[in-house]
């Protein structure tokens, strides 16, 4: 229930925001770096810009924003309740198998299989997801460690069955077979082509926000978020709430998965989905948003474009495209640094509050 | 007699509230000194900035007549201070002569000398009558055995003045006077004790002179053999707050609250309320006496389902809560005011507005289908703080900028508003101004009078005296008396209170 703002307010909310501070503190060592190997840091910057939203860089930067939103959002809806998912990886891994299956093996129009394999891998992630979430509310194992380790169980059992069950022998890699034309994930005809789950995030992205700035749903897990003692005391079920924090966010890892073969690689590969790391990077995009679906869009697109545009950067002004994940780390870490500045300074006020780790609420307002 | 420690003026504060008062404190070298005071007297605060874990904001220690500044624990030791804190510092994987000796390890030619710090640790055992294995690992040792390795490791720094913060609330009967013993032998030995407790009966037992806290202050020092529980209590619980009795005669309505043989557990997992029965009847304030600790908390979180009932029944309006989830118990009638307003009856990155809200925020008056009707969620918000003077810049203004009082209103608004058929308020004026008392004390009586029931648990006499129309003592779990307040005081209270009416009856 925040109160409305005036312009200047939001000026002022940007210029104090430890996001505004971060980002620059970011490019400006990044561009120190750079500088002290001997190239030109505007260049660098400017081609990375370029590479970024210029001619194929803009639909690239958009396809890429797909699964670190998606990830980015799996990750916060879990978070705001103060629940530590850190097992979307294995919920895509999950999910896009058996999204991957229902499109390869239902025969039907593209129409029908579509979504049903975008809905069976919403559910498989969302089933994976209820492991680590049973075991927290049963038998008080925490979330955190479980659903971390349960990534690794996923990865293997999937390895096994695209080696076994599933494999496409015609191939040597450890894959399924191709996901047939008419179950593919159409492409828009815009920049170039982008794939319509676009639309599902964006739509994911204002249904969250809705949820969370008008439901009693998103009060109840807000509330859970910031101190479970007091959504207790008020009557929240906070134990039913964990399960199913956890199904939304595994069914949105599981959609995630089911899009990025049907819409991308079209075939299963083993260890293909979780090479890029795509599920750590919407953790860090989650983090930097402080888990509010508004700014996890830009802050993804933010972080897709500097992965684009630092490709295009090392092709045309050799610099490294590692230098994006470094200015992704600085950024997080300033971020980070911030808030326990800030945290340090106000336990110096408290002297008794204990620390959250990487749960701080939303530090500016509401969405 | 040279006085071993020397408090002068110590006062702290924290914002909003003075934790310590310009706090006097000297304790003789070779004494038990007793602490005590009620949860909130500002005990802890005291030890913490004896033991250097944050520096006063006025005042001086001095040490056997030096002044010292205590700026880390590492101070404090090297001070020959000891603390055994109540909950234990111990590596739970390692053996006790591991722990004992860490960050001090007796060591040959560069490497650990185990052989030598399991010698030690037994000499130090043996020579205070500490009953411990050295070579046991400590995970597996029962509480009692860990703070006598709290202990040992004290002594092994050379600690002439051992600091115990309420040392037996994790104790058994069999442990704790053992634990009396022990702590008579360092005393005999030329140690000194500091002993920090609310309960009088340990008091009466084992310590030499008493410093007694309320309220941030050090209101007197008393010498154990000239003084009685009695007078300890009127020190403890004071009478500041006077407001009088005001507790009519009032026909009690239908029984609201029935509970029936209920046990509760505490974090130990033993029972810290056993058997307790009692009703509470629509238009009668049932007021529940006790020194904080004994089992008051576990009955209340019991009862609003905040912790498990381990037999027995709890009956809300009738129907059968004792399983049932919070929300259930809320919306048949439950209204409470819990006693920690900052952990649980309010969070403070929220605003008041969030604040107000929750319990009520299934009600169809803010929510429709699940989603909040925010103009209406506002108008209920805004009139919440206008009717009950809540002091705020505006709802949507983060919590964490109210005064304690303000924070307080905040609660009574919130839980007053549901006008449930019964209402739960504990320690409801802990740490507010006369006005507020004032302001809670008035809501509370018409909520009565307009046919509510309440349970009000609080650690001030007088408060219960006031309020009430029938008044429970709780000593170590039980409810060891029924009282009418037309015809009680407050040293019968206290009788019950400090469980001297069972010394009286075994002797």
């Amino acid at each position: 229930m925040s109160g409305r703002r005036s312009v200047g307010g939001y000026v002022r909310a940007v210029r104090t925001s430890p996001v505004t501070f971060s980002l620059v503190l970011a490019f400006a060592v990044g561009a120190t770096i750079v500088a002290v190997t001997g190239q030109d840091p505007f260049l660098a910057y400017r081609e990375m810009f370029a590479g970024a939203v210029d001619g194929s860089g803009l639909r690239n930067t958009l396809a890429r924003s797909i699964p670190i939103v998606g990830m980015a959002l799996a990750v916060s809806v879990a978070f705001r309740a103060g629940v530590i998912n850190l097992g979307g990886e294995g919920q895509m891994v999950v999910g896009g198998l058996a999204g991957t299956v229902v499109a390869i093996y239902t025969p039907g129009p593209g129409a029908v299989v579509i979504p049903l394999a975008m809905i069976a891998g919403a559910a498989a992630g969302a089933a994976w997801a209820l492991l680590p979430a049973y075991g927290q509310t049963r038998l008080r194992l925490p979330i955190l460690i479980t659903s971390l380790l349960l990534n690794y169980v996923g990865r293997a059992i999937t390895g096994y069955l695209v080696r076994f069950p599933l494999a496409d022998v015609s191939v040597t890699l450890a894959t399924t077979r191709q996901v047939p034309e008419t179950a593919r994930m159409p492409k828009m005809p815009v920049f170039g082509g982008v794939s319509l789950s676009i639309v599902l995030v964006v739509a994911v992205v204002a249904g969250l926000a809705i949820v969370y700035s008008r439901s009693v749903v998103g009060y109840e897990t807000r509330m859970a978020g910031y101190s479970g003692r007091f959504a207790r005391y008020g009557g929240v079920p906070v134990e039913r709430q964990t399960i199913g924090v956890m199904l939304v966010a595994g069914a949105i890892g599981g959609a995630i998965g089911t899009h990025l073969i049907i819409g991308e690689s079209l075939r299963f590969i083993d260890g293909e989905l979780v090479l890029s790391g795509l599920a750590w990077t919407g953790l860090l995009v989650s983090l930097l948003a402080a888990n509010r679906p508004v700014f996890i869009l830009l802050a993804g697109l933010l972080f897709s474009g500097l992965q684009i545009g630092g490709l295009a950067m090392q092709r045309n002004a050799d610099v490294s495209w590692r230098l994006a994940q470094v200015l992704q780390a600085l950024v997080i870490i300033a971020v980070a640094s911030r808030l326990t500045l800030r945290r340090l300074r106000r336990r110096e006020v408290e002297q008794a509050e204990v620390a959250e780790v990487i749960l701080e609420p939303a530090h500016v307002g509401e969405i | 007699m040279t006085n071993e420690l020397e408090l002068r003026g110590i006062t702290k504060r924290f914002p909003g509230v003075v934790a310590n008062d310009a706090v006097n404190l000297t304790v003789r070298t070779g004494e038990i000194h007793a602490i005590v005071g009620e949860n909130g007297a500002g005990k802890t605060t005291l030890m913490s900035m004896l033991y250097g874990l944050f520096p006063p904001d006025e005042g001086e220690i001095l040490i056997r007549g030096e002044r010292v500044r205590l700026t880390s624990a590492l101070d404090a030791i090297e001070a020959g201070l000891g603390m055994v804190h109540q909950a234990f510092k111990l590596f739970p994987t390692l053996t006790v002569a591991e722990n004992v000796v860490f960050r001090d390890e007796p060591t040959r030619r560069g490497f650990i000398d185990r052989g030598a710090s399991v010698a030690r640790v037994r000499e130090l055992a043996e020579r205070y009558g500490l009953a411990v294995d050295p070579a046991a690992v400590v995970e597996r040792l029962p509480v009692g055995v860990l703070q006598r390795v709290e202990i040992i490791k004290a002594l092994y720094r050379d600690a002439r003045v051992l600091i115990l913060d309420e040392p037996t609330a994790v104790l058994t009967p069999q442990e704790r006077d053992m634990l009396f013993d022990i702590i008579r032998r360092l005393r005999d030995s030329g140690r000194t004790i500091i002993f920090i407790t609310h309960k009088l009966g340990e008091v009466m037992a084992v310590s030499d002179r008493i410093t007694v806290l309320r309220n941030g202050r050090s209101v007197t020092e008393l010498v154990t053999s000239e003084t009685t529980p009695a007078e300890i209590t009127r020190h403890m619980v004071g009478r500041d707050v006077d407001l009088g009795k005001r507790a009519t005669a009032h026909a009690a309505g239908d029984v609201i609250l029935s509970v029936r043989d209920m046990v509760v557990l505490g974090e130990h997992g033993r029972p810290v309320v056993h058997a307790a029965t009692f009703d509470v009847r629509a238009g009668e304030i049932v007021g529940i006496a006790g020194v904080a600790g004994n089992g008051q908390s576990e009955m209340i979180e019991a009862i609003t389902g905040l912790r498990p009932v381990e037999r027995g029944e709890v009956h809300l309006g009738g129907a059968d809560v004792t399983r049932a989830e919070v929300a259930t118990r809320r919306s048949i009638g439950l209204a409470y005011i819990p006693e920690d307003r900052h952990g649980v009856g309010t969070t403070h990155h929220a605003t008041v507005s969030e604040n107000l809200l929750l319990g009520h925020h299934r009600e169809p008056a803010v929510t429709r289908r699940g989603w909040f009707q925010p103009e209406a969620v506002r108008q209920r918000s805004g009139g919440m703080v206008a009717r009950f003077g809540i002091k705020t810049p505006s709802v949507s203004a983060p919590v964490a900028t109210l005064s304690g009082g303000n924070l307080q209103k905040l609660v009574v608004a919130r839980e007053l508003d549901y006008a449930a058929p019964l209402l739960i308020a504990e320690q409801p004026t802990r740490g507010v101004d006369i006005g507020a008392i004032q302001f809670i004390h008035d809501h509370l009586l018409s909520y009565r009078d307009d046919g509510g029931a309440v349970l009000l648990v609080s650690a001030e006499l007088s408060e219960i005296l006031a309020l009430s129309t029938r008044i429970l003592v709780m000593f170590e779990g039980r409810i060891v008396a029924e009282l009418d307040p037309a015809t009680t005081d407050e040293p019968e209270i206290g009788h019950f209170m400090t469980g001297a009416h069972l010394d009286a009856a075994s002797a």
